[in-house]
């Protein structure tokens, strides 16, 4: 006899096998700020309903240059401002001390945790994968410890195939260890790695670059910077930023488009 | 009834052998200093627990209960000097029934004297005045250890000038001191010269204060068969930590240092000793803590051969004081950080775990690494924040969350590529056009837009094989160029390519070699 639909799903969240099947995990309250961690940039925080979701495995992606560094040093900075602890497993260990300094981060409540990920493996990929699996060992022995406020993963500029081969089980198994804490597990990479474990993904770009294909040939010949990275009078200003929503437990935030500009320190 | 045992000094002071001697000889005459006060306070070990030390050369015993063991008070100091001439120690020896009077008179009298109580004041009348000195001297000596502060000893009243005082008034002994009226010297001196009177009368003015024994922890535990691997090795950890966990939580103490030795199984070396010292950050006690530090040490520092005895000694400290607060965010325990920092170091290596830190330099990408530290003081900010809104009668929250101050726009961040990258620059009058790599990671491509250039230079004065100066003597210094110790003179310049990313590259003014040195991001 077939089950029902609904006893299944009751079965497998008693199992808490739900996860990859349906969306059982619940979404932050945004009337509790507990379960949130705000970022700092209002404009952001307003689009999240208040900031990150604690207890959740949230992501920024992007590509290079769109902003997340600068993103991530913010919430770092935040999170140092709230009194909590945090902690960042640098995984190609690039972290700028002086941009962090510069974000206003408290350095003494940071746990910096550098990873020997390399860019340019070379022919020693191996090599790589199990740098990146030590980083990962790293994550699981902070998330384990227990009470940071904010976590950072962040694999930037990292090889994306060697992301790739991880287990999916990875980040499976990661969210379920975040589950039910107070903590915000962030992955900071160049494109979503999570997938259905992930809470929150929000997707940077460098405003209008999209376009850029199709006006490069004009802005070669113009010599201007493309829209989304602005340069003063002999100076690099900052980039504008466009922040997408592109997933979220709570499904009404779904897509919600967010424009944030950088600026030089 | 109270015993005093005075050391006198001895007629050949260490001075006077530190000019004949040689090394060896002030090694035995330091060695006999040590060993002076150990053996003074030895004798007083063995006759009474209740004993308190005032200084190195006196220590005080109540003498109460030996009178059935050992007989009258004439036999207990008499056992007391052949206890001391068997360890070669020449003391001064006296029995009364209080302890100023014991102290006064064995301070006075050389040998032995014995007092029947009620007759200290009478005992006492012949000695000079002059002694009163003596004792404040020893006295404020002795309150570098566990005794208290006399009421008496304050700097108008310091024993000399009270002394001067009574030698002015013709006081010889302190019989006649303790003759006066007590109204007439409390009306010159105040009250506190009734303490000095007291004092003349071999009154006490306090009770005894044993000393406590220094407890050891130690605990140590020989195998029949010797064990190999740290599997086997965490249970015998455990079985020695948690009495010594027991220990320590009766005595408020928690561990500072923990020392574990391992003696191996013979080996070609004799009596081979595997010992680890592990300096813990903040007094710990949670056996499952140390017990897990002590193994990752291990792993990290493992013994060459089967173990065959485990020893486990703990220098004590004195435990934390915690006060947790109701409306601010919980932090990792210092036991819970302390085993994370261990297990990271474990897994990452320990020049890669820490607290980045700025340090005071111009090169590009300086930074240095602190040790993480495993207790943080909650934000005072946030809690003032949270008394201001429970104050204005906010929403009740179990935590508060309210926004940081950070209200300032986005800082552009940047990546440091540690080792910077080799590029090939195309240049166009002065400026780059084109930057291309060898690596697939860094495509390169034309420049948009590009900013400089910037010219920096530093650290020329120094020879270029001469290691940097650390900015702080526990800092653990990283330089993210290929030649960290060499001087820098480079031009930097921000640009933009086509790709969409934005580089700061730098050409080397020396070589001329371009190279990306870090990404904004």
């Amino acid at each position: 006899m077939a089950l029902p639909r609904e006893h299944f799903e009751s079965l497998l969240r008693a199992r808490q096998l739900d996860r990859t099947l349906t969306t059982a995990i619940p979404a932050a309250d945004t009337r509790d700020e507990s379960t949130l961690a705000p970022s700092s940039l209002d404009v952001l925080d307003a689009r999240l309903g208040g900031g990150f979701p604690r207890g959740q495995l949230s992501e920024i992606v992007g590509a290079r240059s769109s902003g997340r560094a600068s993103l991530m040093l913010r919430m770092l900075a935040a999170a140092t401002a709230r009194g909590e602890l945090t902690a960042l497993v640098d995984v190609v260990d690039m972290l700028d001390v002086e941009s962090a300094s510069a974000a206003g981060i408290d350095l003494s409540r940071l746990l910096w945790i550098r990873g020997h990920v390399v860019v340019h493996p070379g022919p020693c990929r191996d090599l790589n994968q199990r740098a990146l699996e030590q980083a990962i060992r790293a994550l699981t022995l902070v998330l384990q410890a227990g009470n940071f406020g904010l976590v950072v993963f962040d694999v930037g500029e990292a090889p994306a195939d060697a992301i790739r081969r991880l287990p999916f089980t990875t980040w499976l198994r990661l969210q379920r260890m975040v589950e039910g804490s107070q903590t915000t597990c962030v992955l900071v990479g160049g494109e979503a790695m999570a997938r259905s474990s992930a809470g929150l993904t929000l997707k940077l770009t460098q405003e209008l670059t999209q376009k850029l294909t199709h006006e490069l040939a004009q802005k070669l010949t113009q010599k201007v910077a493309p829209r989304g990275i602005r340069f003063g009078h002999g100076w690099f200003d900052g980039i504008d930023v466009e922040a997408r929503i592109v997933r979220a437990r709570a499904r009404e935030r779904e897509d919600v488009r967010v424009s944030v500009s950088t600026t030089c320190a | 009834m109270y015993a005093c045992l005075y050391r006198p000094p001895a007629p050949d002071t260490p001075g006077d052998h530190r000019g004949s001697g040689g090394a060896e000889l002030a090694r035995e005459i330091v060695g006999a200093e040590l060993a002076r006060p150990i053996a003074v306070v030895a004798i007083a070990r063995e006759f009474s627990p209740r004993y308190e030390c005032q200084g190195d050369d006196l220590v005080t015993i109540d003498v109460s209960g030996l009178g059935r063991l050992l007989g009258p008070p004439q036999t207990i100091g008499e056992e007391l000097r052949r206890e001391s001439a068997a360890r070669g120690v020449r003391v001064q020896v006296a029995v009364a029934g209080t302890q100023m009077a014991a102290h006064l008179l064995a301070r006075s009298h050389p040998g032995l004297t014995v007092i029947a109580p009620g007759e200290e004041a009478a005992a006492l009348a012949s000695i000079p005045i002059a002694i009163l000195a003596k004792c404040d001297a020893h006295r404020t000596q002795s309150l570098q250890g566990p005794q208290r502060k006399p009421a008496f000893a304050n700097a108008e009243y310091s024993a000399l000038a009270a002394v001067t005082a009574f030698t002015r008034w013709g006081l010889k002994t302190l019989g006649d001191l303790a003759a006066l009226p007590p109204a007439d010297l409390v009306s010159r001196m105040g009250r506190p010269a009734l303490a000095w009177q007291a004092m003349a009368r071999g009154e006490d003015l306090r009770p005894l204060v044993p000393m406590l024994e220094e407890e050891r922890f130690e605990s140590s535990l020989d195998l029949e068969w010797p064990i190999e691997g740290l599997e086997p090795l965490s249970f015998v950890l455990t079985r020695l930590l948690e009495p010594l966990s027991t220990r320590l939580e009766r005595r408020d103490r928690g561990a500072a240092v923990l020392h574990v030795i391992l003696r191996l199984v013979q080996g070609p070396e004799p009596c081979e000793i595997h010992a680890r010292r592990l300096e813990l950050p903040t007094p710990l006690r949670d056996v499952r803590t140390l017990r897990t530090l002590a193994l990752l040490d291990l792993e990290s520092h493992p013994p060459a051969a089967a173990i065959e005895c485990v020893t486990v000694v703990i220098d004590p400290t004195p435990g934390r004081v915690l006060q947790h607060a109701l409306f601010t965010r919980a932090h990792p325990t210092p036991e819970q950080l302390s085993t994370l920092l261990a297990r990271l170091g474990a897994v990452m290596g320990q020049d890669r775990i820490g607290a980045p830190a700025t340090v005071d330099s111009h090169r590009p990408g300086a930074f240095a690494t602190m040790p993480f530290a495993t207790e943080h003081r909650h934000h005072d900010d946030h809690e003032r924040r949270a008394r201001g809104a429970r104050k204005e009668g906010a929403q009740p929250s179990a935590i508060s969350h309210q926004p940081s101050a950070i209200h300032e726009p986005l800082t552009s961040a940047l990546r440091r590529c540690r080792q910077p990258v080799p590029a090939r620059v195309a240049v166009s009058d002065g400026r780059p056009v084109r930057v291309t790599t060898d690596r697939r990671e860094f495509a390169g491509g034309a420049v948009l837009h590009s900013a400089g250039p910037w010219r920096t230079s530093g650290e020329w004065w120094l020879d270029s094989h001469q290691p940097l100066a650390i900015s702080h003597p526990s800092a653990m210094s990283h330089e993210p160029s290929a030649i960290p110790s060499a001087p820098w003179d480079r031009d930097e310049w921000d640009v933009a390519l086509g790709d969409g990313a934005v580089y700061r590259i730098f050409q080397e003014r020396e070589r001329g070699a371009w190279f990306i040195d870090a990404i904004v991001d």
